[in-house]
């Protein structure tokens, strides 16, 4: 709408010479446009539209030709419906979850995962963690160009096979267990594989020939997930129960979102996206979490852009990830949003984020931002310890004030992790499971009862 | 045959150095790899040169490097410029993909970049092995294990540009990996404590699918070490067999 003082000249905003404006009032320009509004779905252009394939149709007819087998989202997963980009349906598992960890994070932010699995305690959800997993070695892919889209197909249905089988090793039924991933890249990756898989012949037969070496394939046939699903997917579905169970006031705290590329970028068709959370517009895991727990979600001019993580540059290229990160991001959510937390939903994200602004200091761009993912933040508002559970030590941006604002008494917190370590120290941990159940095979592992195997 | 192929073609070399001129054979056969790669078509389907990849590329605003320019090459086809570009412009693309995202042509220029790193790799162009020599540990780590990040990674010798506040509470590695909740987490080496057979069966797919034969391309001296634990890790579990057969024959995996 042009409004006074707005450029009126027209060719000054670059429309052309023949460009007049309007006029209109706020209420005229309305009625001028709203029928587009009433009458068409701001997605219709897109789902009407046969040229956007949903791969999990082929997926389907390949079972039914006999060729491949789903792992269902089934009953015993609990299962509640989100909407993606096309307003297509999409089956997110609540329990019976079979944890898909993140090498970045439980090698640098571990109380990323901790935080996840702790909710579930609260939540009464059940869940496997276990050692019989690779990463999705798709960060090396990213970065070095070793590996390939056989190499990465193998790798996903391999995992994707040990999370069926995987609750065989406890007694119970194959199918127990639902993937959880936990990486964004894995997420992006698996999905973009899932779809190259379920398009080509020649992989399938490719990957088949490898699966069948590791004894990895269900009645002969590749087994392929029915939905691949992230773990900010899990939790944006439980952001109710979460918030039900909030102990921490947030309502003080102005929060920024860094949404990962490798999450909505890739495959965006099968992202979140929710008409009630930032009105559909942009996806809708984290930033409806922090809504429903009542944070200040503060827009900002660089949402969409990425952190400068490289998968190559973080390790080689540094001047780039750091330079990228404090400039694009950290600078505009402080100066800008006047953001008192970042909050991400992914692994090279959170790292890059977090552990590249002190050495803003070197150039005089002084920020120090807390950076944490949004389920360490969740785990806080239900009152997880920040340092045994939330592991917030591993941080190298200053969250304590950040705590103070919460009302967490941080120092007291940490004095009180400084005593558990010597708790640590002579032997007596703490953990969120059993620890025997994460060996499911091999050197470790103690077989159920006759009576309890082939259950 | 392709319009690139009817050209003449003059060797390529460039004005100002003594480098020896790329054979035209050279060329091709670097873009028939290109063209073959079994998702080349998925990633590229033409282009208006409307720059929107370039308007939103983070890697645009800090290198020489434009993601229009790599889907421009490859799509008329310049065996020059490809080959000029695989030397080093594709190693500033940092993956995001949000190139691909704002394509109106849902073309995926990172996509694209990933092809032309493979390729770059088989062919042993010289800029591969400089690029990838601070990525060896990473890659000895990944190849061996299927993590890519072990927390005795990060160490303040490694990424001094961290800061002091690596982790803000002093204790040995061990002891603060000990007090995370979560018991596969309890090691140094790995990100998570890593099952025997898992790595076993990593091998059987790095060496099915030539991920090995690339690693010895790019760094000879790794893959003589990746093959020395594959060799080790392998034996382990074929002992771990042996050892625990059961009456029925069957293993007690």
């Amino acid at each position: 709408m042009q409004t006074k003082g707005d450029g009126a000249g027209g060719a000054y905003n670059g429309f052309g010479a023949d460009w007049t404006p309007t006029n209109l009032t706020e209420t005229e320009a309305k009625r001028a446009t709203g029928w587009v509004e009433a009458r068409i779905d701001k997605r219709f252009l897109l789902t009407g539209k046969d040229r956007k394939e949903d791969v999990r149709d082929i997926m389907w007819q390949l079972e039914k030709d006999g060729e491949i087998v789903v792992h269902r989202v089934a009953d015993h997963h609990a299962p509640e419906l989100a909407k993606t980009l096309y307003g297509w349906d999409k089956k997110i598992p609540t329990t019976n979850l079979w944890h898909h960890k993140s090498c970045g994070q439980c090698g640098n932010i571990p109380g990323y995962p901790s935080s996840v699995l702790w909710i579930m305690n609260q939540l009464g959800l059940d869940y496997l963690d276990e050692t019989d997993q690779t990463s999705c070695t798709a960060w090396n892919y990213h970065g070095s160009g070793i590996g390939n889209v056989v190499s990465l197909a193998a790798v996903f249905l391999r995992n994707m096979h040990q999370a069926y089988v995987s609750a065989k090793a406890h007694g119970l039924p194959v199918g127990t267990y639902y993937p959880l991933i936990h990486c964004g890249t894995s997420f992006g990756n698996y999905k973009e594989i899932r779809g190259f898989l379920l398009h080509s012949a020649e992989l399938r037969a490719e990957v088949k020939k490898i699966l069948g070496k590791l004894g990895r394939l269900v009645d002969g046939k590749l087994l392929i997930p029915e939905e691949i699903v992230h773990y900010s997917e899990w939790l944006h579905m439980m952001r109710h129960r979460i918030a039900a169970r909030q102990t921490i006031d947030v309502s003080a705290v102005r929060a920024t979102v860094h949404p990962a590329c490798h999450v909505y970028k890739m495959v965006p068709e099968d992202v979140i996206y929710d008409d009630t959370v930032l009105n559909g517009d942009r996806v809708a895991v984290t930033t409806g979490l922090l809504q429903t727990l009542g944070a200040q979600v503060i827009d900002y001019s660089t949402w969409y852009d990425c952190c400068g993580f490289g998968f190559r540059h973080i390790i080689g290229e540094r001047e780039f990830t750091r330079s990228f990160a404090i400039d694009r991001k950290i600078k505009v959510a402080v100066e800008e949003a006047r953001s008192d937390v970042m909050i991400g939903h992914d692994t090279g994200c959170i790292t890059t984020l977090d552990k590249n602004q002190w050495i803003g200091r070197a150039v005089g761009k002084v920020y120090a931002l807390p950076v944490m993912a949004d389920c360490q933040f969740a785990a806080l508002t239900m009152g997880a310890h920040p340092y045994k559970l939330a592991q917030l030590h591993w941080h190298a941006s200053p969250f304590e004030e950040l705590l103070e604002k919460m009302g967490i008494d941080w120092e007291q917190a940490k004095a009180e992790f400084v005593a558990y370590l010597d708790e640590v120290k002579a032997g007596r941990i703490e953990t969120l499971y059993d620890p025997r159940r994460a060996i499911t095979s091999g050197p470790g592992y103690v077989k159920p009862p006759k009576t309890l195997q082939g259950a | 045959m392709t319009a690139h192929a009817k050209l003449p073609t003059p060797p390529i070399a460039d004005p100002v150095s003594d480098r020896a001129p790329v054979p035209q054979e050279a060329l091709e056969a670097i873009f028939d790899d290109i063209r073959k790669h079994p998702l080349y078509d998925h990633e590229i389907h033409g282009c208006l040169n409307c720059g929107i990849c370039t308007a939103t590329c983070p890697s645009a605003q800090y290198y020489d490097y434009s993601p229009r320019e790599i889907v421009q090459l490859l799509w008329t086809e310049n065996l020059e410029g490809i080959y000029d570009a695989m030397q080093e412009k594709i190693w500033a693309c940092a993956q995001c993909y949000t190139c691909a995202a704002r394509c109106p042509f849902e073309n995926s220029p990172g996509g694209l970049v990933m092809i032309l790193r493979e390729v770059a790799i088989k062919h042993e162009l010289p800029s591969v092995k400089e690029v990838l020599r601070p990525f060896s540990r990473v890659l000895l780590k990944v190849v061996t294990t299927g993590n890519q990040l072990a927390p005795n990674m990060i160490t303040r010798d490694a990424f001094p540009d961290w800061g002091p506040n690596v982790t803000k509470v002093d204790a040995p590695l061990m002891v603060l990996r000990k007090a995370i909740p979560m018991p596969t987490m309890h090691t140094l080496d790995t990100a998570w404590e890593v099952n025997l057979r898992t790595s076993v069966e990593l091998y059987t797919i790095w060496e099915a699918t030539g991920v090995l034969k690339q690693l010895a391309t790019v760094d000879a001296n790794l893959f003589d070490v990746v093959s020395d634990v594959m060799d080790e890790k392998r034996d382990e579990w074929e002992e771990w067999l042996e050892d625990n057969q059961d009456e029925d024959g069957d293993t007690d995996d």
